[in-house]
């Protein structure tokens, strides 16, 4: 699904400041993975993430999403990958705050062109499977941090992308929250069959997925 | 993105509560002060054409530059009977003006005094409407004078009284004679006023020897907006060494008057809307810059830089939009009224009588292609305070705007 | 502690620099417009006043107590040469102009026009005010039979330098007569009054020619800087009419009026307009920083140390744009100082109005010194809103607050 072939990124390269933000990486994530980047705080596990996301640039090396080479896209043909095969989920920030659950969900399927009937099935089906559905006209500002997660989650998940890329997804929320999360996540690996990948530190992540990738100092740790 | 932009406005209160009020405000103040500027000039150039002046004179060319009578025209019959024929043309007359001096028993004064066809001059000028005392001319009014108001005081005479007219006839040979005071007129203009006099041209004709001659022809038309159109018509059907001039040559100066007095109105407001840009763009901003964590997120998603270029003109369109809504009918409602009710300045008309300023009244122009302009003004003026607040959210990349504190 | 206050106001007022930017460059844009229309439409007004008092009334005027309404030979000042001499030995007069005038005709073969025959002196003219500076043409001269004329008059009878013209009016005895001139000079002095109409001879030339005594006059012009001179020449000659420079001149008069209403209407309204920009941009830079300012105060910073540095970050942007504004702005008013504005496209519309067609703009200390105020102002009124916030918070709260 995706592949990593000797990826390296710096950060201020011939600068004094260098950083070898990721080193030689070489990785592969097989469809249908339910798996975490890990590692002490500034070990690249979330650079690694945005390289693989299409958010960030490499310095060398390739990155494949399924036979596309995705490191060669231009700023436009970027946007639109993620558009169409990628879903995300921040730390904190994630929703539109003027827009309610299910529009925040339906969200991309709008800028898809999904048509209106598809999308609201679509919506109800999902916020159904993550437990919000009594709060599709509620604003996030009113919800909880870990509600809030889960529109976010539901949003990534709804126009069934390829991969959903999870940067420390639990980070903000407290431990009952993030076990709830992670469950409901590992659900929708299973149910939807969308591979999912989480940077994150945090024991829930870890205890949850099926594969660890553990990183250190920008390089794959064995 | 429609749906999202109205969202937004109605979510980030104070922003849009700000670029409304101001867009209003501007938009109000630009549309009444501009009818009133306009209204103004125009009422100033239309009060001045209809005392005297024509919407289009016909002189024999060099007339106006060298003067004298070798450039009189000298077959008025002719180029009234080409005039006859041509559509537009309301009516026409010719006049015949000299100087010279009128006097009374003890007291002369220079003045300008002109042979006119009274019946036509009727319909052509104000002469007739501005009667103040005794009578208007007639075609068979003999020796009577019809003279301005402070011409009269001056020289002390009333009605029935005589006064001396000395000067020189067309062949530049001396004329004199004594002519009785019948009507006095006052049109407000203090110049005409001071220095005017008229006599029937049966009459004055015969001491002028100017039959069938003429200093010019004066025409007046059915509509002032056709003056160019018909102007050319007139000019195509003339003999060479005639000209036809508008209104707009003939009085040039005050023409041009009027137009630097619109310059430095505009010049003023655009101080103001500099100003109302500059707080629009600044609000548009802010609001921007604390919405660029969300705008990273959404690009990270799949949000594109024209998407969210369309997302913030959308904002800007419907606040312009509702503002302007608003603020049109009522300006133009404002212009209209003023327009059929003038604001009155008294005294306006004596303190600036030396500028030519007849009338005390000060009424608006209504015109709707003067609005539609003044709005796709502040429409294009609100636009352009976006291009920063949009090019600067889109200079984030997407993950360094999820990262901006 | 003050120190440190400085130091953090002029450090937070910079540090979104994008936004602070923007308010500079609003308040500098505003300020330097403002600031060259300020002096562009006070040197407009300046400059009439200043033509008609060098041209016509001076500070202050003298005419016989008919003359105005009725101006006739009859109506004339008969001890004109004494007034003068009186004056002339009076410490706060400047300088003194004896005119007679006269109304009539003016004729070439081809054109004529009213106009009014004018007997000067020309040496008292230039003490004056300066005459020979409206010289447009040609030269300040009366000899033999010279005549100098008015712009617009000239171009009425479409005469230029040597060109011959008869004036002819009624003189002392009632009889019409005539004079031959010759055109020496012809003058612009943006007084309508006098480029539409003025012919200016030499005064004895005049008084001969009209038969008038030499000791009468129809106007005695006065130069002074002294206001209350007024009030001694009219109990002095209360027999004449003695008027003073704004009660000949009630139209310049309201224009300078307007002026100063309209230059303080637009500066209400820009220092106004300037007040919601900066007011916008500290509202949302102190909600910014809620969360900083109740960990400052939960560390123990007071109040009023708080709000000392708040008003200091907006000094320091208000007074960022003043300062560029003022640099931008004097440069303007510098260039339309020396250059003017040229409006020569419009010059016939221009010297109907008795304008020129170079304005040259006017700058004054009270312009900046004004603004200064007002920027001040505004800047320290703007973050008022912004402190009710926090004032009444307490620091548990503030630290909890959503930004």
């Amino acid at each position: 699904m995706i592949r990593l072939q000797n990826v390296n990124k710096y950060f201020f390269k011939d600068d004094p400041r260098e950083v070898h933000a990721l080193r030689d990486i070489n990785l592969e994530i097989k469809k249908g993975e339910f798996s975490a980047l890990i590692g002490p705080s500034g070990c690249g596990k979330t650079t690694l993430l945005n390289v693989i996301g299409a958010l960030d640039s490499i310095n060398s090396g390739k990155i494949y999403l399924e036979s596309r080479e995705i490191t060669a896209l231009n700023e436009k043909e970027s946007t639109e990958l993620r558009l169409h095969e990628m879903g995300f989920v921040f730390q904190a920030y994630n929703l539109v705050p003027v827009l309610s659950v299910a529009e925040n969900i339906a969200f991309i399927m709008r800028l898809r062109g999904f048509p209106e009937s598809q999308i609201n099935e679509r919506v109800l089906e999902v916020a159904t499977l993550l437990e919000i559905d009594h709060k599709l006209d509620a604003l996030p500002n009113t919800l909880s941090g870990g509600q809030q997660q889960r529109v976010a989650v539901a949003r990534a998940v709804a126009s069934k992308p390829k991969i959903i890329l999870a940067d420390e997804p639990t980070a903000n929320l407290d431990s009952k929250n993030s076990q709830i999360l992670m469950d409901m996540m590992r659900m929708l690996n299973e149910k939807e069959e969308v591979t999912i990948l989480f940077a994150s530190h945090d024991e829930y992540v870890i205890n949850s997925v099926n594969r660890i990738i553990k990183m250190n100092d920008g390089a794959l740790v064995d | 993105m429609f749906k999202l932009a109205l969202k937004n406005i109605l979510f980030y209160k104070s922003r849009s509560i700000t670029t409304f009020i101001l867009t209003f405000i501007s938009t109000l103040l630009f549309i009444v002060y501009v009818a009133m500027m306009d209204g103004s000039h125009e009422s100033m150039l239309k009060n001045a054409l209809k005392v005297y002046t024509g919407a289009i004179e016909v002189y024999k060319k060099e007339y106006r530059d060298i003067g004298g009578n070798e450039y009189l025209i000298n077959d008025v019959k002719s180029i009234e009977e080409k005039l006859s024929h041509i559509e537009g043309i309301k009516t026409y007359t010719s006049r015949y003006e000299t100087y010279g001096l009128l006097s009374s028993k003890e007291i002369s004064s220079a003045a300008m005094v002109t042979g006119i066809n009274p019946d036509k001059e009727a319909q052509m000028s104000q002469l007739k409407h501005t009667l103040i005392k005794g009578e208007y001319l007639k075609h068979d009014s003999g020796n009577c004078l019809y003279v301005g108001a402070d011409l009269v005081k001056k020289l002390g005479v009333d009605i029935g009284g005589e006064i001396t007219f000395v000067g020189s006839a067309s062949d530049n040979s001396f004329a004199a004679d004594i002519f009785k005071l019948c009507g006095v007129f006052k049109t407000g203009s203090f110049e005409f006023d001071a220095m005017a006099a008229f006599v029937t041209r049966t009459y004055f004709d015969t001491l002028m020897y100017s039959e069938n001659k003429a200093s010019y022809i004066s025409i007046a038309l059915n509509n002032l907006d056709e003056v160019d159109s018909i102007n050319a018509h007139i000019a195509s059907k003339m003999d060479t060494d005639i000209e036809s001039l508008t209104w707009k040559t003939l009085m040039k100066p005050m023409v041009e008057a009027m137009e630097v007095d619109s310059v430095f109105g505009y010049i003023s407001m655009s101080l103001f809307y500099v100003v109302i840009f500059f707080v629009i763009m600044i609000f548009g901003f802010i609001n921007v810059s604390s919405r660029v964590r969300e705008f990273g997120t959404l690009r990270c998603i799949g949000l594109s830089q024209g998407k969210i270029r369309t997302l913030l003109f959308y904002e800007m369109f419907i606040l312009s939009t509702a503002a302007i809504l608003l603020a049109m009918p009522l300006g133009g409602a404002i212009a209209y009224y003023f327009s059929l009710n003038p604001i009155v300045i008294e005294g306006m008309s004596e303190m600036y009588k030396d500028y030519g300023i007849i009338s005390d009244e000060m009424p608006f122009a209504f015109n709707l292609l003067t609005i539609s302009w003044n709005v796709a003004t502040i429409y294009v003026l609100n636009f352009l305070s976006i291009i920063y607040p949009v090019s600067y959210i889109n200079s984030f990349k997407p993950i360094e705007a999820t990262h901006h504190v | 502690m003050f120190k440190m206050i400085l130091k953090l106001a002029w450090n937070n007022a910079f540090l979104r620099l994008s936004r602070t930017l923007l308010v500079i460059i609003m308040i500098a844009v505003s300020m330097s417009m403002m600031l060259s229309i300020q002096g562009i439409y006070d040197g407009m007004t300046l400059n009439m006043v200043n033509s008609a008092l060098r041209s016509d009334s001076g500070e202050i005027s003298i005419y016989n107590k008919n003359y105005r309404l009725d101006k006739q030979i009859v109506n004339d000042i008969q001890n004109a040469g004494e007034i003068c001499a009186d004056l002339e030995n009076n410490p706060s007069v400047k300088a003194v102009s004896v005119r007679y005038s006269v109304e009539g005709l003016s004729a070439t073969a081809r054109k004529a026009s009213f106009s009014n025959i004018i007997g000067i002196d020309l040496e008292e003219e230039e003490k004056f005010g300066a005459f020979s500076k409206f010289l447009k043409e040609g030269e300040i001269s009366f000899e033999k039979r010279g005549a100098l004329l008015g712009a617009e008059l000239a171009k009425t009878l479409k005469v230029r330098i040597g060109s011959k013209l008869i004036f002819s009016t009624q003189d002392k005895s009632g009889d019409i007569n005539s004079i031959a001139l010759k055109v020496r000079g012809i003058i612009q002095t943006n007084n309508l009054v006098i480029d539409q109409r003025a012919l200016y001879i030499e005064r004895k030339q005049l008084y001969e020619f009209l038969g008038v005594d030499t000791n009468t006059a129809t106007q005695i012009a006065i130069r002074t800087d002294d206001d209350a001179l007024i009030n001694t020449i009219k109990k002095e000659y209360s027999e004449q009419e003695v008027k003073s420079f704004l009660e000949l001149n009630p139209l310049l008069k309201q224009m300078e009026d307007m002026m100063v209403i309209f230059n303080s209407i637009t500066f209400t309204i820009v220092m106004l307009v300037v007040f919601i920009g900066i007011l916008g941009v500290m509202y949302v830079s102190i909600l910014d920083r809620i969360r900083e300012f109740g960990i400052m105060r939960g560390i123990g910073m007071a109040y009023n140390h708080l709000r000392t540095q708040i008003f200091l970050e907006a000094l320091f942007v208000g007074l960022a744009g003043y300062s560029v504004g003022a640099i931008l702005g004097f440069f303007a008013l510098y260039y339309l100082q020396e250059t003017g504005l040229n409006l020569s496209t419009y010059a016939e519309g221009m010297a109907s109005f008795g304008m020129p067609t170079i304005i040259y703009a006017h700058q004054e200390f009270s312009y900046y010194s004004n603004t200064f105020y007002a920027i001040v102002l505004s800047s320290l009124l703007s973050v008022l809103l912004p402190l009710r916030k926090i004032k009444h918070l307490h620091p548990i709260d503030v630290i909890k607050a959503d930004t």
